[in-house]
């Protein structure tokens, strides 16, 4: 917009050259975001109108918002609903509260720092399937090795079937993707703290703010954006995210920790495509809620 | 930094037009093998055959059958074995998955459950003008080729027999002993031995032994059929108060500690570990898992069939092979499914797994008829069954019975609660 609005006054009267190259340059990126985002969410969008559904073939047909008025009266997908929502409040919100405090440690001078940042990163490094059956080997009421240690502790007498019961398994699961998303804010955030000039700091001090103020008044505000960007698509994944709990539990027991994207997941392994795919836009309009305005505020700063 | 990534790309994509390579040379041999004869196109061809297998030791027998087929079958056939997880019923969704997509295999393992979800797909290719000229037809029971018409909703087969897996009750002799009691000969007797075998063994107020290990997720549905069964229900009529009835015993067992506490999630992996660590002193499962343990426990492990109440039933497993629809080479293909059905394929596989043979030539060899897991098997083969299978089965075993037990089983909802929704869910059109 604004380069065209500098070349304009150049062009005296109404009749402008039509020139082609911006648009031919411009061509890849536009096929590449239609064929990969835009094709498939309106193809989503077209089977979530259907009776979508493999394992009946034949009746494979055209029924409008049906599938929608179902969705909206499953109870399923309200429990599905609800769980999402504590999933991502609970687990970004103590992803973001414990990495930027590892962060902040680890922005301080002390011997092995590097050894240390290394090693922090190695949840985030390990993929999501392996994440979940390490933890679920953690928790196994039988042979686990968190039973294991409470015992040894005195602080419960007899193993806790964490994963087979509803009041425990969905805080457990909550548990992991925390402990697999720490390095992630960490690492931002760290990224974030190096590049604050120390000469705020060292006026700070010159005026005598203690540790707090400067934490309040200096780090966060300069760290505004990247907590901002680090939030947005740590929600978005977390949203999304399937593998942890698929791996550790597959939604049950009884249902208790299946979030929206298992529910959708587990639909479309049975192969109910066009309930999944109904239950999938649902999911992509509510993150859209979260991710539009945001897009709105950055765009106004740049 | 920025020159060793440029390394790290250039070898990624060398190392890609190099798969690309190896790939396009494997399809340019293959039209050649076709325009070679069209009478016989078994000739010198490559044909891939999907898989599960249970443990690592019965995937390097698999590979060792497959090695022995392409060295002495005379007609050049080579089969490439590729392993997939049986994941509780999660393979069929994949060899799904990759069939319609286009990347299925020549032929793969295949358990009956999913037939109707492949032919209402056209995946499959029709045996019936195989096995007319097939010469060894009649070494499988005709009564097996009637399951796979019935299984697939039609007059044709396209479910090879391969070998079948007969649930039964395992048991720890020294434990019954130790709780006095001997192997129940009916329902209700069972029922009493998990309460007597659950036992604190060295005094300390813990539970160390349970009676019975209980699987509560995705395939517990079979060792459960056998408690509706046994009060009089059956799959028919799910909430039927027999139905319940049994429900309501299993939910029980649960809720009087006789299981272990993670019944509602423990699957195959946990019963079975928990029953080869002494945790547990019954389970259910089939001659599949009978070497491991036999190995793990030695002489102090034997079985009993499911006892009978006023119902009797335990589920009858299958393993068979299909052919895709899609393949090129489907007489290469019909060669290798024949040689695990009757040829000396059978006879390997089964005796290395423990699975009950379907040829009647490798079901009379001693091995079989000496074998105490085998005998229950084959004392149970007259009441065993399969669930219905409906276009609603998969879903039914895969996420709805995992879910409704559990809640039962947590006490959410009542045990008739429970019968309700599975019912309901199963029937569902």
């Amino acid at each position: 917009m604004s380069l065209s609005s500098q070349t304009m006054p150049k062009q005296a009267g109404r009749r402008k050259r039509f020139n082609i190259w911006p648009y031919v340059l411009v061509s890849p990126a536009l096929l590449i975001v239609t064929f990969v985002i835009f094709i498939p969410v309106i193809e989503a969008f077209v089977m979530s109108l259907q009776r979508y559904d493999l394992r009946r073939p034949h009746k494979i047909g055209f029924i409008g918002m049906e599938n929608y008025a179902t969705i909206f009266q499953d109870d399923l997908f309200w429990k599905a609903l609800k769980n999402t929502l504590i999933w991502v409040v609970a687990g970004v919100g103590f992803q973001f509260l414990l990495g930027f405090i590892l962060a902040l440690l680890l922005n301080q001078q002390f011997k092995g720092r590097g050894f240390v940042r290394a090693v922090s990163l190695i949840p985030w490094a390990t993929p999501g399937v392996l994440i979940g059956l390490m933890w679920k080997w953690i928790y196994d009421g039988n042979y686990g090795v968190l039973n294991d240690l409470l015992i040894k502790l005195n602080l419960i007498d007899h193993s806790v079937p964490f994963l087979s019961q509803t009041s425990t398994a969905f805080p457990a699961v909550i548990v992991t993707i925390i402990w697999q998303g720490i390095p992630f804010f960490a690492i931002m955030i760290l990224a974030g703290l190096q590049v604050i000039p120390q000469e705020l700091y060292e006026a700070a001090d010159m005026d005598g703010a203690n540790s707090w103020q400067k934490l309040f008044w200096i780090t966060i505000p300069s760290l505004k954006n990247v907590i901002l960007v680090t939030l947005l698509l740590r929600i978005i994944w977390v949203a999304n995210s399937v593998d942890i709990i698929y791996s550790m539990t597959g939604g049950g027991p009884s249902y208790s920790t299946q979030t929206l994207s298992v529910y959708i997941f587990n639909k479309a392994m049975v192969l109910d495509l066009g309930y999944a795919s109904g239950m999938a836009l649902i999911l992509m309009v509510l993150l859209a809620f979260v991710a539009i305005p945001y897009l709105r505020s950055s765009f106004k700063e740049g | 930094m920025l020159k060793r990534l440029w390394v790290i790309l250039i070898t990624a994509i060398l190392s890609m037009a190099l798969v690309a390579c190896g790939s396009s040379t494997d399809s340019a041999q293959q039209p050649s093998d076709q325009t070679d004869s069209d009478q016989s196109d078994a000739e010198g061809v490559t044909i891939t055959y999907w898989y599960w297998a249970d443990n690592s030791e019965y995937s390097q027998v698999m590979q060792d059958i497959i090695k022995e087929f392409n060295e002495t079958n005379d007609k050049g056939i080579t089969v490439i074995g590729e392993e997939y997880p049986w994941n509780g019923g999660g393979y069929s969704e994949t060899l799904f998955t990759a069939a319609i997509g286009g990347g299925g295999p020549d032929v793969a393992a295949f358990k009956l459950t999913a037939t109707p979800l492949f032919t209402a797909n056209n995946l499959l290719l029709s045996l019936d003008e195989y096995l007319e000229n097939w010469e060894d037809r009649d070494e499988i029971d005709e009564n097996l080729y009637d399951v796979m018409r019935q299984a697939g909703h039609s007059d044709e087969i396209y479910v090879m027999p391969w070998n079948t897996q007969i649930l039964y009750v395992y048991y720890r002799p020294s434990i019954f002993e130790k709780a006095g009691i001997d192997v129940p000969q009916t329902y209700e007797e069972f029922l009493e031995a998990i309460e007597k075998t659950t036992m604190d063994t060295d005094g300390d107020g813990q539970i160390d032994v349970y009676g019975f290990g209980m699987r509560g997720a995705q395939g517990g549905q079979e060792p459960w059929g056998s408690f509706i069964y046994g009060r009089g229900g059956s799959f028919e009529q799910l909430d039927s108060p027999e139905a319940i009835k049994g429900m309501e015993d299993f939910v029980n067992l649960f809720k009087n500690g006789y299981v272990p506490p993670t019944a509602p999630t423990d699957g195959f992996n946990e019963i079975i570990a928990n029953f080869k660590s002494g945790r547990t002193a019954m389970t259910i499962h089939h001659t599949g898992s009978s070497q491991g343990m036999v190995e793990a426990l030695g002489d102090d492990v034997s079985a009993f069939p499911f006892p009978p109440g006023e119902g009797q039933w335990t589920s009858m497993g299958d393993t068979n092979n299909v052919i895709f629809a899609s393949t090129e080479h489907p007489d290469a293909a019909f060669e290798w499914i024949a040689y695990l059905a009757t040829g000396k394929g059978q006879k390997d596989w089964t005796m290395a797994t423990g699975n009950v043979p379907v040829s009647k030539s490798v079901q009379q060899l001693d091995y079989f008829q000496n074998d105490k897991f085998m005998k229950a098997s084959i004392e149970s083969m007259s009441y065993a069954g399969i669930l219905p299978i409906l276009d609603t089965t998969t879903e039914w075993i895969n996420r709805v019975w995992p879910n409704t037990v559990a809640s039962a089983l947590l006490g959410e909802i009542t045990p008739e609660e429970a019968m309700k929704i599975l019912h309901e869910e199963l029937y569902k059109d």
